[in-house]
C-alpha cells in the first residue's frame, strides 16, 4: 500500500506539473481527491489494515493528500496569474480611437464675457441689477443732463418707438432708476442689451451690450474711480496693465474721462494691434454730474459718485480676436462650439 | 475741425514737433482724427527759370530747354509741350523725384538727347484751376510771382504744412474755431495766446441810411450785428487766405466771400454777406417764416418753409433761413458794390430743427446748432472789417446795427479750492489751479477762501465746481490720478433672483448639450406670417420702431420662435449636421396699441434642435430636465394647438394649470418657410411663471435601509391610450409600497393585434421598515393588474 502511495503521489506531482491549464488542473484534483478520486479509493481500503498499520499508513496517506493539496493550490496560483496574463494580453485595444462623447454645451462668448465682468465687480461690492431696455426719453436722456435738443444728442442715433419712449441706447438710463430707489451707498453695474441705428458692418450692430457701472457715497473722488478700473483692468487684461485717463466729455459725467490701458500685445510700446499708440481705449467715465445727482433727489454737496460704461461686444471681439462682429449675432454652431 | 499748423501759429508760438503738439492735445482734451502732412504729396520738384529753347533735332514736335534751378550748372530737359518760352518759370521734377500723382521721375534720353528730369503740368501736380491760376491750361505750368530758382515747388504751393484734424466734443463749441484750438494749444505748451487785435479804417458815413433791421422774433434770435462795407472790390484772395480755407477743407471764392468764411473757421462765428442792392426796401426783418413761404438756396435748391423756421427778409421776400443757407437772390456776386455782412446768433435747437427738416447741413448750421458765443459775435465782425481793410476789398461805413435784448453779464462761480480737491482725490497747488484757470481765460483769483472765477461767454458749458475740477485736471494731468481703493464695508454684490435663476437654466441647458444663441431683439414685420400666426393671435401686436433701418428690423419681437427658427435654417443650409441651441431672452408685449407707455418685457426661453438623433421626445427630455432642475413636479402635459407646431406632435406642460412650456416638432410647412427640409424641434419656456414656481430648496432624503422588489410588467392596450394613462391606472392600482414606475419599451407591429400597443413598465415597490416578503410584491402586483384589467388592459 505504501508503494502504491508512494505511486499516486509521484504521478500526481508530475501530472500537475505538466497540467497546462485551471480545466487540467480541475480533471486532477478530481481524479486523485474526488470522492472517486485515486487517494480516495486507498483510503477506503484502509478497513483492511492492521490496527499497527493502520495509523503508519494512515499518516501516509495523509502526507500525500496534504501534498497534492499543495501542489493544486501553488499550480492554481500560476495558472491563474498565467491566465490572467492572457487574458490582459488579449484584451489589449487601440486606445488611439477617439472616445465616445456626449455633445457638450455652452455658452455664447458675449456671456461669457459678461459673467467674467460680473463676477470681478461682484467682489467688488457692486450689485447686479437690470433696466428696461425700452426706455423712456426721460430716464435715457432727460434726467442724464441731455434735455431735448441738446448737441450731445447727436452723439447717438436712437430708435424710437413713440415720441418720448426709445430703445435705451445706453445702460446709463439704469443709473437714474437706481438711484430713485436705492439711498446712497449705492454700488451698482448694469449690464445689458442696447441699441443704437447703426448700420450694420464689422464693427457696428444696432443691437450691442453694455455694462454701467455706477457708485454713489460720500466721499468718492476720482482716485476711487481709478481705483476700481485699475482692479478691473488687471483681472480683465493682466496684472501688470496700466491705465491712464484722458479728458473726454459725457453729458451725464463731470469730469469725464475715456480710460486707457496699456496694449497687452506690445505693452505700450506700440505695435500693429493698438495702432502704434501703445494705449487702447476701453470705456468712458467720470464723476457723475451733479444736475444727474440733483435730479434723483440725492445732495451733490454731501454725496459724490463716479460712473463708467464698458463695451462688452468690444472685449469679447478683443479677447477671442474676433474680427467681425456679425458672427456674435449669426451662431454658427461651429463658431459657437468654439467657445468652452 | 481740420486746422492747419501754420493757421495756429499765427497765434501761439509752435515750437515743438507737431506729434508733440497732438499728444499734449489730445492729453488736455482733443483728440486728433488725423494728421496730414502736406509735404509728402511730392519731393524733389522745384521751381526751374527756361534760359534757352532750342529744337529736337531729330523730333518735330519735341524741344530742349536749358532751365536754371538755381544750381551752379543748368539742367537740360526736353518736353513736349509748347506753351514753354524762354524766360518763364516752370515746376521742374528733378532726377529721382515724386510727384503727387505717384509717378517716379528719373533722368533719361527723348530721342537721343538727354533729359535730366521732366517740366510738370498743372494735371500731372494734381492741381485744379482753383488751387493755382492756369493750373488746368494744357501744356506746362506757367508759375505767377517771382519765385528764385530752386526753391520748392510745396513753397510754392503752400504745401510745407500739416493739417490735424481734431474731434472737438459737443461741450466745447467754441474750439469749432481756429482761435478756440489755438487758446487750447497755448495752454498745452504754456505759451502765450495771441488773438489777432482787429483794427481798420472807416471811410465815415451812417450805417442806418444804408440798411435798416428789424427782429421780430428775439426768442429765435437773441442778437444780430451788422455793418455795411461799400464800393467793394470784388476780387481773388490773397495765397495766404485761399490755403488756410483750402486746409480746412473749404473752396476759395471772392475775396467777400473767403472773409466771411474765413471768419467762420477763424472765430466759430458764422457770417453772411447781402448785396445790398439786392436787399429791396433797404430793410431787413428777422422772423419766423409763414407756411408754405418758398425760397430758393444758393445751392439751387427749392424749400417750402413752414412758421417753425426763422428767416432773414427784406420788406418782401425772405433771403437768408437763418443760420442754415442763403438765398440765391443776395448771393455776392461780380457785381455786387456794397454789402451789408451780418453776424448774428440764432437759438440753437431752432438751426438744428430747420437744417433737419430741410435736410441741409451747412458749416454754418453746425456751428449754430452747437451753440455759438453771443459776445463773440461783435468781436467776429471787427475781424472781418480788419480783413476788409487789410486786403483793400471795400470801403468800411461807420455805425453798428446790434439788436439784442440784453447781453448776458460775466457768470460768476465762487468755489473754495478744497471742494474741488476733494472731489477729484488729488492735493493741487492752489496756485496751480489759480494759473490753470486763468491760462483758459477764466479770469481766477483766490479772496482767502474760495477762488473766485469769471466764466467767459464763450464757456457756456461750465456750470459749476464738477466743471472747474474738470478744467484743472485735464490741464494739470490725469496721471495725477493714483488709484485708491473705495472706503466701505467690504461687501460682494449680489445678483437678482431673475439673474439667479437664468444662471440656472443656463446651466442645465448646457448640461444637456445646448449652445446658447444671441440674436436681435428686432424682428421683420413678416416674422408672424413665416410662423404662421392666425390674424387674431395676440402675438402679431408688435412694438414697432419709428426709424427702424430697414424692414427686417422694425418689429420689436413678441416671441423668439422666428429669431431660433431664422438660426437653424442658417445652420442648416451651412450644412451644419445637428444643432442644439437655446436662448434666453426678452419678448415686448405693448400694453395698448398706439403706444403710449413703456411695454411688458417678459423673459422667456426658446430651445431648437434638429439632427439626425433628435425626436419629439429628445426635446421633451430637455424641458424635462430643465423641470427637474427647477424642482417642479406635478406637471400634465396635453396636447396644444401652437400653428407653427405639427398638430399631433406638440405639448403644453402645466402645472396647476399654468402653463409653463410649449414644445414639439416645427410644422412642416413653416419648416419650410425657413427652408428647412428637415424635422427641427422648438421648445418655449415661460420664465416668469417656470421661476415663481420652482422649488430650488434641496433637503436631503434618506437612503432606503431596505431592499426593494423589482417587477417588469408588459400589457397590451389600446393603441390610442396615452401611456400616461396606464401609468395612472398603475399608481391607482399599487399600494403604499409603489416607489416608481418607469416605462421602458412601447411595441406595436405584427406581434401585436391591429389598433393595440404594448407597454412595457420597471415597478420598483419597497417597504421603509422591512424588506418585502415575495407574498408582498404578488399581492401588491395582482392588486395593479386587477386595476389595468378593470381597463381592459391586459398582461401580454
Amino acid at each position: 500500500m505504501e508503494q502504491l502511495l508512494e505511486q499516486i503521489r509521484k504521478q500526481a506531482g508530475e501530472a500537475l506539473d505538466s497540467c497546462a491549464d485551471l480545466k487540467e488542473l480541475d480533471e486532477l484534483r478530481i481524479k486523485y481527491l474526488g470522492k472517486k478520486g485515486e487517494l480516495t479509493a486507498i483510503l477506503k481500503q484502509m478497513g483492511g489494515l492492521s490496527p499497527e498499520e493502520r495509523p503508519v499508513m494512515g499518516q501516509r496517506a495523509n502526507e500525500v493528500r496534504a501534498y497534492i493539496e499543495e501542489k493544486i493550490k501553488s499550480r492554481m496560483d500560476e495558472l491563474g496569474k498565467k491566465a490572467l496574463e492572457m487574458r490582459l494580453a488579449q484584451e489589449t485595444i487601440d486606445i488611439t480611437i477617439p472616445g465616445r462623447r456626449q455633445q457638450m454645451g455652452g455658452l455664447h462668448p458675449l456671456s461669457i464675457v459678461t459673467e467674467d465682468m460680473i463676477s470681478i465687480f461682484q467682489s467688488m461690492g457692486f450689485d447686479v441689477v437690470d433696466g428696461p431696455e425700452i426706455e423712456t426719453d426721460y430716464y435715457n436722456f432727460e434726467a442724464l443732463n441731455l434735455p431735448k435738443d441738446h448737441p450731445a444728442r447727436d452723439m447717438q442715433d436712437t430708435f424710437y418707438i413713440a415720441e418720448n419712449i426709445l430703445l435705451r441706447s445706453q445702460t446709463s438710463a439704469a443709473q437714474v432708476r437706481v438711484m430713485e430707489t436705492r439711498k446712497p451707498p449705492i454700488r451698482i453695474i448694469c449690464p445689458g442689451r442696447v441699441f443704437r441705428s447703426d448700420e450694420v458692418d464689422a464693427t457696428h450692430s444696432p443691437v450691442f451690450h453694455q455694462m454701467e457701472g455706477l457708485v454713489v457715497d460720500r466721499g468718492i473722488t476720482m482716485c476711487d474711480l481709478k481705483g476700481v478700473l485699475e482692479q478691473f483692468a488687471h483681472e480683465v487684461y493682466g496684472p501688470e496693465t496700466q491705465v491712464r485717463f484722458r479728458p473726454s466729455f459725457f453729458p451725464f459725467t463731470e469730469p469725464s474721462v475715456e480710460v486707457d490701458v496699456s496694449c497687452s500685445a506690445c505693452g505700450g510700446t506700440g505695435c500693429k494691434v493698438c495702432k502704434g499708440a501703445g494705449w487702447i481705449e476701453i470705456l468712458g467715465a467720470g464723476m457723475v454730474h451733479p444736475n444727474v445727482l440733483r435730479c434723483c433727489g440725492i445732495d451733490p454737496e454731501v454725496y459724490s459718485g463716479f460712473a463708467f460704461g464698458i463695451g462688452l461686444d468690444r472685449i469679447t471681439t478683443t479677447r477671442y480676436k474676433i474680427s467681425d462682429i456679425r458672427l456674435l449675432f449669426e451662431n454658427d454652431v461651429r463658431f459657437l462650439e468654439q467657445f468652452q | 475741425m481740420k486746422v492747419s499748423l501754420s493757421w495756429l501759429k499765427r497765434y501761439v508760438d509752435i515750437d515743438v514737433p507737431v506729434s508733440e503738439l497732438c499728444d499734449k492735445m489730445i492729453m488736455s482734451g482733443f483728440e486728433v482724427e488725423s494728421i496730414e502732412d502736406l509735404s509728402k504729396t511730392m519731393r524733389n520738384v522745384v521751381v526751374g527759370k527756361i534760359t534757352k529753347i532750342e529744337k529736337h533735332p531729330d523730333a518735330d514736335k519735341l524741344q530742349i530747354c536749358m532751365i536754371d534751378v538755381g544750381e551752379a550748372e543748368p539742367l537740360q530737359i526736353v518736353t513736349g509741350a509748347d506753351n514753354v518760352f524762354e524766360g518763364a518759370l516752370v515746376p521742374v521734377a528733378k532726377h529721382d523725384s515724386d510727384l503727387p500723382n505717384g509717378v517716379h521721375i528719373k533722368k533719361g534720353k527723348l530721342r537721343g538727347v538727354a533729359s535730366a528730369g521732366m517740366l510738370c503740368s498743372g494735371e500731372e501736380l494734381c492741381l485744379k484751376e482753383e488751387d493755382y491760376k492756369g493750373a488746368e491750361v494744357y501744356g506746362i505750368l506757367i508759375l505767377q510771382g517771382d519765385w528764385a530758382p530752386g526753391t520748392d515747388m510745396r513753397e510754392v504751393l503752400g504745401l510745407m504744412d500739416t493739417v490735424i484734424d481734431f474731434k472737438i466734443t459737443a461741450n466745447r463749441p467754441d474750439c469749432l474755431s481756429v482761435l478756440g484750438i489755438a487758446r487750447e494749444a497755448a495752454v498745452a505748451l504754456k505759451k502765450e495766446f495771441r488773438p489777432p487785435v482787429p483794427s481798420y479804417r472807416t471811410i465815415g458815413g451812417d450805417i442806418s441810411e444804408h440798411i435798416r433791421v428789424t427782429v421780430e422774433d428775439y426768442d429765435l434770435c437773441p442778437r444780430y450785428y451788422g455793418r455795411v462795407v461799400k464800393n467793394v472790390r470784388i476780387g481773388e484772395s490773397p495765397e495766404w487766405l485761399k490755403r488756410c480755407l483750402k486746409a480746412a477743407g473749404m473752396r476759395p471764392i471772392s475775396n467777400i466771400v473767403d472773409i466771411t468764411n474765413f471768419v467762420m473757421l477763424e472765430t466759430g462765428q458764422p457770417m453772411h454777406a447781402f448785396d445790398l442792392a439786392q436787399v429791396r426796401g433797404k430793410e431787413i426783418i428777422v422772423r419766423r417764416a409763414r407756411d408754405g413761404e418758398p425760397v430758393t438756396t444758393l445751392d439751387g435748391k427749392q424749400h417750402q418753409l413752414t412758421s417753425e423756421m426763422l428767416v432773414i427778409g427784406d420788406a418782401e421776400a425772405p433771403s437768408c433761413i437763418a443760420g442754415v443757407m442763403g438765398s440765391a437772390d443776395s448771393e455776392i456776386t461780380e457785381n455786387t458794390k456794397d454789402i451789408f455782412f451780418e453776424c448774428a446768433k440764432f437759438r440753437r435747437d431752432s438751426v438744428r430743427k430747420t437744417a433737419r427738416a430741410l435736410g441741409m447741413r451747412t458749416e454754418s448750421s453746425t456751428r449754430f446748432e452747437k451753440g455759438i458765443d453771443v459776445i463773440n459775435t461783435e468781436y467776429a465782425m471787427e475781424r472781418a472789417l480788419s480783413l476788409i481793410d487789410e486786403l483793400n476789398a471795400g470801403d468800411i461805413i461807420d455805425g453798428v446795427i446790434d439788436k439784442n435784448t440784453g447781453l448776458p453779464a460775466p457768470r460768476e462761480i465762487r468755489v473754495e479750492p478744497a471742494r474741488i480737491t476733494e472731489l477729484l482725490g488729488v492735493d493741487i497747488p492752489l496756485s496751480a489751479m489759480v494759473d490753470i484757470l486763468n491760462s483758459l481765460g477764466i479770469a481766477t483769483e483766490f479772496s482767502g477762501t474760495e477762488l473766485c472765477c469769471q466764466v467767459p461767454s464763450f464757456r457756456e458749458d461750465i456750470e459749476g465746481r464738477a466743471d472747474l475740477a474738470e478744467e484743472v485736471m485735464r490741464i494739470y494731468g490725469y496721471d495725477h490720478i493714483t488709484a485708491t481703493a473705495m472706503k466701505g464695508d467690504i461687501i460682494r454684490g449680489r445678483k437678482d433672483a431673475l439673474r439667479i435663476n437664468h444662471d440656472r437654466l443656463k446651466g442645465v441647458l448646457t448640461a444637456n448639450g445646448l449652445r446658447e444663441i444671441t440674436t436681435y431683439s428686432f424682428v421683420s414685420g413678416k416674422a408672424v406670417d413665416q410662423i404662421g400666426l392666425s390674424e387674431d393671435d395676440a402675438r402679431r401686436k408688435t412694438v414697432k420702431i419709428l426709424n427702424p433701418l430697414g424692414e427686417e428690423y422694425s418689429n420689436m419681437r413678441t416671441q423668439l420662435v422666428s429669431s431660433m427658427l431664422t438660426v437653424l435654417s442658417t445652420n442648416y443650409n451651412r450644412k451644419n449636421a445637428r444643432a442644439r441651441l437655446f436662448e434666453i431672452s426678452k419678448v415686448y408685449l405693448p400694453k395698448a396699441l398706439p403706444i403710449t407707455e413703456q411695454p411688458v418685457e417678459q423673459p422667456e426661453a426658446c430651445i431648437g434642435i434638429y439632427g439626425k438623433e433628435e425626436d419629439f421626445y429628445s426635446l421633451k427630455g430637455i424641458v424635462e430636465a430643465v423641470f427637474a432642475r427647477f424642482g417642479i413636479t406635478n406637471l400634465e402635459y396635453t396636447r396644444s394647438a401652437e400653428p407653427y407646431l405639427h398638430p399631433g406632435r406638440q405639448a403644453t406642460a402645466r402645472m396647476d394649470g399654468v402653463p409653463l412650456a410649449t414644445f414639439g416638432e416645427v410644422h412642416p410647412s413653416v419648416a419650410e418657410n425657413f427652408d428647412m427640409e428637415e424635422r427641427v424641434y422648438l421648445a418655449e419656456l415661460h420664465l416668469a411663471d417656470l421661476y415663481r414656481l420652482a422649488q430650488t430648496k434641496v433637503l436631503y432624503q434618506p437612503l432606503p435601509r431596505f431592499p426593494a422588489a423589482l417587477r417588469d410588467i408588459t400589457v397590451t392596450c389600446d393603441d390610442d391610450l396615452p401611456v400616461a394613462a396606464v401609468e395612472k391606472l398603475i399608481r391607482t392600482g399599487a399600494g403604499k409600497h409603489l416607489e416608481k414606475i418607469e416605462l421602458f419599451d412601447v411595441y406595436k407591429g405584427s406581434q401585436i393585434a391591429q389598433g393595440k400597443k404594448s407597454v412595457s413598465f420597471s415597478i420598483v415597490l419597497r417597504a421603509q421598515d422591512r424588506t418585502l416578503t415575495v407574498e408582498e410584491a404578488d399581492h401588491d402586483m395582482n392588486k395593479i393588474l386587477q386595476t389595468l384589467a378593470a381597463e381592459g388592459i391586459t398582461l401580454r
